[in-house]
């Protein structure tokens, strides 16, 4: 039995443990099974040692949130992302893992017609009192205005479930870009989904032929811009998931749209006055851990209100996709220190920089908004 | 390298001066020796080798005799403008302020006489000598008996030769008093080496940098002084440091450490059951036949 | 089917609190050290009363136990030997009590030290002892092995911050080792306890003392031409009577990887670098950071750097701390020693490690507490590489008895383990072992706490301590 991992990237762990406390599931557990050390270890056990892959080791693995938070810290350089999806990708292709029904949900996500009906659906039923709140949903739009695009400067990345659940949110993007003087292009069906989901799923074929139909949305050179953390970094990795030249040169055009505001800060409007309200500044994982683009919100929203930060160290949220939705206990047990941090610092708005953060700490009762929304609200208000 | 006064020799023959049988007990400079009960009538009595055997001052340590006096020690650290962090109580020697375990007034700036030792050698009641710790500042090689032996009375071996962690002489040493609130300073002030309180005059001593020293001598409002008043020898108390403020009568007060000072007698302060017989089982795995200062004991 | 001293645990804790499958002990073989042993079972006590039911149930079923904490040890401390219980602190990681004027604060055992440190800040305090895993590793664990790091050099390891621990003794019993109050009756039980690595019980709340933060910070970044340079001006600043917050040495190799890796304007052609804090009152730290530089130019500093901000500091400290993630870089193993010499003795000892290193064909580097003569030579290799452990092993043994003959000893702050137990009669002889079992023997008299570690066997007179079963380097 062997997991197929790199055995390069699986011996540079030395155990050392750093990683311990940046690890949410850890946080919670103070188990190693539930540690990226702890993982590691149990990777090595079966691709160096034969234990099985059903059972606990598939435990283990599905437990990982996947915020990377251990990589920004592991001081001799471990690729765990890189490691754990290799293993979940063993475990889709070689066990159970990944149930038809699982399988047919991460399906929905790449066809967007079907997802948008759903969606509608749901905002039915939520009408109708018939979707518990327990399910997390933000309250969905019956009816969603189409964006409009407004030039050619800058493609945006609308995705999957933001489109059909938070379209309000780019409609505000768009916005705080045309005051910037950008002109927005929109993809065509084919940026349904950016396959990120999919890949932490294992479900690597499905994330490839996702990844394909992405890039062939976005001809040219303008910049891919994404406000959704984890897409952006679900695109910003399809150089190393299809290692293509195509898919590098894509990559390389692709930015979050704070990265992309931040060096044009001087362009945007200034204020005439601040948002009234303190905000606290939650980074998403795959914003701070992979883009490493969470400075560049602060550049950019810190024009237009004043911030606090999180005394957390950017623990992750507990969202993680679609974790919040498979793993509901743990993620609330996360979530809880993420909103105990939050509470520390007295503010009542919180800005989140991807939508699954946003919508997994509202259930939590918090006003959460995209930073884009609130630099939109402030520069709409100054008119 | 100075002294050279205490080597090997000097040890072994400490050793076999203790033995291995009878009631023995060692005489130090007599200056806390009621503290744990009287010494058994009859008893032998010996003393430790005096004398510096290492000194390199760049290290910061100095292996000497436990016999030597404080008084001695410091004034041949002295010339280098160092000292230890020891009570120099008048005749009091090295193992003697060791073996008791008491600090000094100046322990809220320097830390307790525990932390002062680095290694000891020291004889066993089978009168073999034993070697405890390491000459370097920094070191977990193995159990802490050092640790152990200090405060133990005695009861546990006879402390022969010590390395001792050195500390710089402060450039100046001031004492100030007042009618101050000591809870305030030591909140306010940062690291004074000491702050004394009788109920209603505060002393004060600060030390280190003369701008420093004059700084926060300001900030108190308290003019100099000669020196602490003394301090009355009845009784020695140990509380919490914050329970210092429900005191009353008549005292002086280690503030921020704890320790108080009366003219009556203090009982002895009470341990849980658990650690009262691990008291009792660390005395018999060291000392089972109890010739080792018999009639002191730690739970007196 | 469990085992009936599983069974037993799962009925006195809770059945997902207790772990006995096959893979899950193969993550609580080891430490962030390097040699494996196998756990029993392994479990998680919530409260002291759970503790000692985990020590009650071992015993009654003939079991031994090994406390663990976050498993951040590089000397095999919690490695478990002789099949234990393997009985885990960090589900108990709340902070009991803060007392902001007596400054102590009451912790479970698995609280994590940085984080510690982190909830009392506001209150213009923190928890002194800083190793290098603190933002990992558990309170408990530094207790357990007298912990140190580069701020020691001036505020002492972990034992001069430890007040009082509730300890739950090998027959299962709560003994309460030293006080709140300034002087504990009785024997100084507290301080024998910490650095005891787990022999002598658990520890279930400890009282650990919190230092104010000081007034006014120094930091300095000197580099010199030569590793004699460097060293002559670490004992030259303790001779001229300054005891620095933190006094660090990185040589080359070290520099330059860190350099590469943050930055931070570490000069990349220095054959030594000394990042140099000094803290307390301003006219004070004034003072001292200028007798620093003074020291340093007199014996060939190249250039002194003073932080000048918070910022630069901090980027400074990082440069040090990110040590071993610029070594990854070179190779993907590393093995850290940890010993101590005589301050005065640090340039020969440091050429004696260059010269082992390099009989071995092995890559060495040093970054170091110099302060206290607490030197990590740490090797990188590959341990796929055929041979390699044998040569890290056998430069490891020569670098310890270097360290030794220059009137050294053999841990600093790692602690001794299983990683140098058997080392232990280079400084110490047959009389002074059978002390340190005796007072082992005292807390454990069956010698089912954490067996085989830090004591040889044999350290008794008569005694037969079991050579450890299972455990493998």
């Amino acid at each position: 039995m062997t997991l197929h991992l790199d055995d390069d990237e699986l011996v540079s762990c030395v155990a050392c443990g750093l990683c311990l406390p940046h690890c949410p599931t850890y946080r919670v557990t103070g188990e190693e099974s539930a540690s990226p050390r702890g993982r590691i270890a149990a990777m090595r056990a079966v691709q160096w040692s034969g234990a099985p892959l059903e059972g606990d080791f598939t435990r283990f693995m599905d437990l990982c949130v996947q915020c990377r938070a251990c990589e920004a810290v592991c001081p001799s350089s471990v690729p765990f992302g890189h490691l754990m999806e290799g293993a979940r990708e063993t475990l889709a292709s070689d066990t159970r893992y990944q149930p038809g029904w699982r399988r047919a949900g991460y399906r929905v996500l790449g066809r967007h017609r079907l997802l948008l009906t759903a969606s509608t659906a749901l905002a039915v039923g939520q009408r109708l009192r018939l979707v518990p709140r327990r399910f997390g949903l933000p309250r969905l739009a019956l009816r969603r205005r189409p964006l409009v695009a407004t030039g050619n400067d800058v493609w945006l990345f609308t995705g999957c479930v933001m489109d059909a659940w938070m379209r309000e949110t780019h409609a505000a993007v768009m916005r705080v870009l045309a005051a910037a003087g950008a002109g927005v292009a929109l993809p065509g069906p084919g940026a349904a989904c950016c396959g990120a989901l999919h890949e932490h799923a294992g479900l690597v074929e499905d994330a490839q032929r996702l990844a394909r139909r992405v890039i062939g949305a976005f001809p040219g050179e303008a910049p891919v811009l994404v406000d959704s953390a984890g897409c952006g970094a679900a695109l910003k990795g399809y150089g190393r998931l299809l290692g293509t030249p195509d898919a590098a040169e894509f990559s390389r055009r692709v930015m979050d749209v704070h990265e992309w505001l931040a060096a044009r800060v001087d362009a945007l409007p200034v204020p005439a006055r601040r948002f009234p309200q303190l905000v606290a500044v939650q980074d998403p994982c795959h914003l701070r851990h992979v883009q490493k683009a969470h400075a560049h919100v602060r550049t950019v929203l810190g024009r237009y209100a004043d911030l606090v930060e999180l005394d957390d160290e950017g623990l992750c949220c507990g969202a993680g996709g679609a974790y919040a939705a498979l793993h509901p206990d743990m993620a609330a047990d996360i979530r809880a220190r993420k909103v105990a941090a939050i509470a520390r610092t007295g503010a009542v708005v919180v800005a989140s920089a991807n939508p699954g953060c946003a919508m997994h700490l509202a259930v939590a009762g918090l006003d959460v908004r995209h930073p884009l929304e609130i630099v939109d609200e402030v520069i709409r208000d100054g008119r | 390298m100075s002294g050279g006064a205490i080597n090997d020799g000097a040890l072994a023959t400490f050793a076999e001066e203790v033995g291995a049988d009878g009631p023995v007990a060692c005489v130090g400079g007599r200056t806390q020796w009621s503290v744990g009960g009287a010494v058994e009538a009859g008893t032998r009595e010996v003393r430790a080798p005096a004398g510096i055997a290492e000194y390199e001052p760049a290290e910061m340590v100095v292996r000497c005799g436990a016999g030597t006096t404080v008084a001695d020690l410091d004034a041949a650290l002295g010339e280098k403008s160092q000292c230890v962090a020891l009570p120099a109580w008048d005749g009091a020697t090295v193992g003697g302020v060791l073996a008791v375990g008491r600090s000094g007034i100046r322990r809220l700036g320097y830390g307790p006489v525990r932390d002062t030792l680095l290694e000891a050698r020291y004889v066993s009641a089978e009168g073999r000598l034993v070697k405890a710790g390491g000459p370097v500042v920094k070191n977990v090689s193995g159990f802490d008996l050092c640790r152990l032996l200090v405060g133990s009375l005695g009861t546990l071996g006879l402390l022969a030769q010590v390395v001792l962690r050195c500390r710089p002489v402060p450039a100046v040493s001031r004492w100030f008093a007042g009618e101050l609130d000591p809870f305030e300073l030591r909140l306010r002030l940062h690291r004074p080496t000491s702050i004394l309180w009788d109920g209603t005059t505060t002393w004060l001593l600060l030390e280190g940098h003369p701008d420093d020293v004059a700084a926060q001598a300001a900030f108190a409002r308290a003019p100099e002084v000669d020196g602490p008043p003394p301090l009355p020898t009845g009784g020695r108390r140990s509380v919490r440091p914050s329970e210092l403020r429900a005191l009353t009568g008549r005292f002086v007060a280690e503030v921020g450490v704890g320790i108080v000072h009366t003219a009556e007698a203090q009982p002895p302060a009470a341990l849980s059951p658990g650690a009262v017989e691990l008291n009792r089982r660390i005395k018999h795995e060291f000392d089972p036949s109890g010739r080792l200062n018999p009639g002191r004991s730690v739970l007196a | 089917m469990p085992d009936a001293l599983v069974a037993d645990l799962r009925a006195a804790l809770a059945p997902e609190r207790v772990l006995a499958e096959p893979l899950e002990l193969t993550l609580y073989a080891r430490d962030a050290g390097i040699i494996e042993g196998h756990a029993h079972v392994v479990c998680f006590p919530l409260t002291t009363g759970e503790v000692q039911a985990c020590v009650r149930i071992a015993r009654a079923h003939g079991r031994p136990f090994t406390p663990r904490g976050s498993g951040t040890g590089l000397a095999g401390g919690a490695v478990p030997v002789e099949d234990p219980v393997v009985i885990v602190t960090t589900k108990m990681d709340r902070i009991l009590e803060v007392d902001e004027e007596d400054r102590v604060a009451w912790v479970e055992p698995g609280v994590l030290n940085l984080d510690l440190t982190h909830s009392v800040a506001h209150l213009g305090l923190h928890y002194a002892p800083d190793p290098s895993s603190q933002q990992s590793c558990t309170v408990g664990g530094n207790v357990a092995t007298n912990s140190g790091g580069p701020h020691c050099l001036l505020y002492g390891v972990t034992s001069a911050h430890v007040l009082a621990i509730e300890v739950v003794l090998a027959d299962g019993s709560v003994a309460l080792l030293g006080g709140v109050d300034a002087e504990p009756a009785g024997y100084d039980l507290r301080g024998a306890f910490v650095g005891s690595e787990g022999t002598m019980g658990i520890a279930t709340r400890i009282a650990v003392r919190l230092t104010p933060t000081p007034p006014a910070v120094r930091t300095l970044l000197l580099d010199f031409l030569s590793v004699e340079g460097a060293a002559a001006t670490v004992t030259g600043i303790i001779a001229a009577g300054i005891v620095p917050a933190a006094l660090e040495m990185m040589d080359a190799e070290i520099t330059r990887a860190v350099e590469d890796f943050v930055h931070a304007g570490f000069p990349r052609d220095a054959a030594a670098v000394l990042l140099v804090e000094v803290d307390g009152l301003p006219a004070g730290v004034e003072a001292a950071a200028q007798v620093v530089a003074d020291v340093g130019r007199v014996h060939g500093a190249r250039s002194t750097r003073v932080a000048a901000d918070e910022a630069e500091r901090a980027l400074l400290w990082k440069g040090r701390k990110s040590a071993f993630g610029a070594i990854a870089r070179i190779a993907p193993n590393y093995y850290l020693h940890d010993a101590v010499v005589p301050r005065t003795r640090l340039v020969e000892v440091l050429s004696r490690v260059y010269e082992i290193a390099a009989r071995h064909r092995l890559v060495m580097m040093n970054v170091f507490h110099a302060g206290d003569g607490n030197l990590h030579p740490l090797i990188v290799f590959d341990r796929r590489e055929n041979g390699v452990m044998e040569r890290v092993t056998a430069a490891g043994e020569e670098i310890i008895t270097a360290c030794v003959e220059a009137g050294g000893v053999l841990s600093g702050e790692h602690g001794i383990g299983l990683e140098k137990r058997d080392y232990m009669p280079l400084i110490f002889g047959e009389a002074d072992l059978d002390a340190q079992a005796r007072l082992r023997h005292a807390f454990d008299p069956d010698g089912v706490a954490n067996p085989t570690k830090v004591l040889p066997a044999g350290s008794r007179c008569g005694d037969l301590q079991r050579v450890p079963e299972g455990a493998w380097i």
